[in-house]
C-alpha cells in the first residue's frame, strides 16, 4: 500500500475563522500556517506606506470566500518547522519594509517600527491568550518542556510590545525629560537581578526537586500498593492454602501471569471489555474465587476504564478482599454507580467489624490501598464500621473532564 | 548508494543563492550599481525565502 499526500485545502476566504476579509485565514490554510504571522505581515506593510493595505484588498478581490465552516489553524508549538516558517516570512517582510525605506515609500522610522514590533508582540499574547489549554493526558505526552515554551512565548510578546513602546518613546523624543529617572530604574533593575539572580536560581531548582521528589514518592507508593494488592494477597492466600498443592500452584500461575503483564505494561484489566462495571464484576469473581465468599455486585451505570476508574477498581477490590476476608458465612455486597462524572462504589460486610484507630501502623491494606490511592487521584474513602456492626467502605471520586 | 528523493528546500534554496549571486555579480559588472540600501533587503530576502521553504518542506 502506498502513502497518498496530504491535499492542501484550496486557497479560499475563511469568513468564520476571518478578524477582516479572512485573507490571512485563507493563506495559512493553504499553506499550513498560523494566520497570525500573515496578519503581522500585513500590518507591518501596511505602516510602510499603506502597501500592505493595497495588497489585503488585491487578494480579498482575488480570492473567493467560503461557506461558514470554521478551520481552526495548525498548532505545533515549539516546532522547529513552525519557528522557520516564521521566521522567513519575518525576514521577507523585514527586507520588503527595507526596500520600502529605500524607495521612501515611509511614514517615517518613528512611526514603523514601533508598529511592526507591537504588531509581533500583540499577535504573540494574542495567540497564547487564544490557545485552547491542552488536556492533561497531551501535556503529559508532550513533557514538561510544553509549558515553558508557551510562557516563553508570551513573555516574548510582551518583551516586544514594551520594546515598541520605549522605542517609540525614544524616536518620538519623548524619553529626553524622563532620562534620569529611566537610568536610575534600569541601574535599580540591574542591581536587583545581580542581587536576587542567585536566590531566584536556588529557589526555581528548589522546587523543581521538590516536585520530582514528589512524583517519585507517589509512584513509589502506586507500586508498594499494586504490590500489596496482588503479590502479597496471594502469598497470604498460598499460605493459608498450603495444605493443598493444587490450589496453591494455580494460585502462583494466575499472579505469575498478572505479574508478567503488568511488567511488559498491560492494564490489569485487559481483555475484560475495557469498561468499569466489567472490571468491577471481573474483580468480584476472582476474589469470590479465591475466598470462597458469595459477592453481590450490582452496578448501575458505565464509564471507561481510564487511570481515575483503575484507582477507584483497585481500591474497591482490596475493600473486596478485606471483606472476604472478615465476613464469614455471611455475603458480601457490592453496589456501584459509574459515570462520566463521578464513581461511587460502596462494599458492605456483616463481619465482627473493627476500630480503625486500632489497626498496626505496617498495615497497609486499607491505609495506602484503599485511603492512599483514592486520595492520590483526587478521590475520597471513608470506612463506616463498628464493634460488632459489619463494615461498609464508600469510595468517591469526582473524574477529570 | 542510496537514491534521494527530490528536496524542494533545497531547489528553492540554491535558486535563491544564485539569484543573490546573480545580482552581486552584476554589481561588480557595474551593470546594477547595488547599495548597501538595496543589498540588506536582498540578503535579507533570500535568508528568508531559505528558511520559509525549509520550514514548508519539513511540515509536509
Amino acid at each position: 500500500m502506498t502513502a497518498v499526500p496530504d491535499q492542501p485545502p484550496p486557497l479560499r476566504r475563511d469568513r468564520a475563522g476571518a478578524i477582516a476579509g479572512g485573507v490571512c485565514s485563507a493563506l495559512g490554510r493553504r499553506l499550513g500556517v498560523d494566520p497570525v504571522v500573515f496578519r503581522v505581515a500585513f500590518v507591518a506593510g501596511s505602516a510602510a506606506g499603506g502597501v500592505g493595505v493595497l495588497i489585503y484588498l488585491l487578494a480579498w478581490a482575488a480570492i473567493p470566500a467560503e461557506g461558514e465552516r470554521r478551520w481552526s489553524p495548525p498548532r505545533v508549538p515549539g516546532s522547529r518547522e513552525s519557528w522557520q516558517v516564521a521566521s522567513g516570512i519575518g525576514l521577507l517582510v523585514l527586507a520588503v519594509l527595507l526596500l520600502f525605506r529605500e524607495w521612501d515609500l515611509w511614514i517615517g522610522d518613528a512611526l514603523v517600527w514601533p508598529v511592526v514590533l507591537a504588531s509581533a508582540g500583540g499577535a504573540l499574547i494574542w495567540r497564547q491568550s487564544a490557545a485552547t489549554p491542552a488536556p492533561p493526558a497531551a501535556r503529559d505526552a508532550r513533557g514538561p518542556r510544553s509549558g515553558g515554551t508557551a510562557l516563553g512565548r508570551g513573555a516574548l510578546g510582551v518583551a516586544l510590545v514594551v520594546c515598541a513602546g520605549v522605542v517609540f518613546l525614544y524616536l518620538n523624543d519623548a524619553l529626553r525629560p524622563a532620562r534620569d529617572v529611566l537610568l536610575a530604574v534600569v541601574a535599580l533593575v540591574v542591581v536587583l537581578t545581580l542581587i536576587l539572580a542567585p536566590l531566584w536560581l536556588r529557589l526555581a531548582r528548589g522546587l523543581a526537586e521538590e516536585r520530582g521528589e514528589r512524583i517519585r514518592s507517589q509512584e513509589r507508593a502506586e507500586l508498594a500498593a499494586h504490590l500489596h494488592d496482588s503479590v502479597l494477597q496471594t502469598l497470604a492466600l498460598m499460605q493459608r492454602r498450603a495444605d493443598d498443592p493444587k490450589v496453591v500452584a494455580g494460585l502462583a500461575r494466575r499472579q505469575e501471569r498478572e505479574l508478567r503483564a503488568w511488567l511488559n505494561g498491560r492494564p490489569a484489566a485487559a481483555g475484560q471489555g475495557g469498561t468499569f462495571a466489567a472490571a468491577l464484576q471481573s474483580a468480584a469473581a476472582e476474589v469470590e474465587e479465591a475466598h470462597h465468599v458469595e459477592i453481590d455486585v450490582v452496578a448501575v451505570g458505565d464509564c471507561s476504564l481510564d487511570q481515575d476508574a483503575e484507582a477507584v477498581l483497585g481500591a474497591a477490590r482490596e475493600a473486596l478482599v478485606n471483606a472476604a476476608k472478615f465476613a464469614g458465612e455471611h455475603p458480601v455486597s457490592v453496589y456501584a454507580e459509574a459515570g462520566a462524572e463521578r464513581i461511587e462504589v460502596f462494599v458492605r460486610d456483616r463481619g465482627p467489624g473493627f476500630d480503625p484507630g486500632a489497626v498496626p501502623g505496617d498495615r497497609r491494606g486499607l491505609r495506602e490501598s484503599v485511603h492512599g490511592r483514592m486520595r492520590r487521584h483526587g478521590g475520597e474513602a471513608v470506612v463506616h464500621t463498628g464493634d460488632g456492626e459489619g463494615t461498609e467502605v464508600e469510595l468517591t471520586l469526582e473524574r477529570r473532564p | 548508494m542510496t537514491p534521494r528523493g527530490f528536496d524542494p528546500a533545497s531547489l528553492v534554496a540554491g535558486l535563491a543563492v544564485c539569484g543573490l549571486g546573480t545580482l552581486l555579480l552584476l554589481d561588480q559588472l557595474e551593470v546594477l550599481r547595488l547599495s548597501f540600501g538595496y543589498v540588506a533587503p536582498a540578503l535579507l530576502a533570500t535568508v528568508g525565502v531559505i528558511l520559509l521553504a525549509a520550514g514548508l518542506a519539513g511540515r509536509r
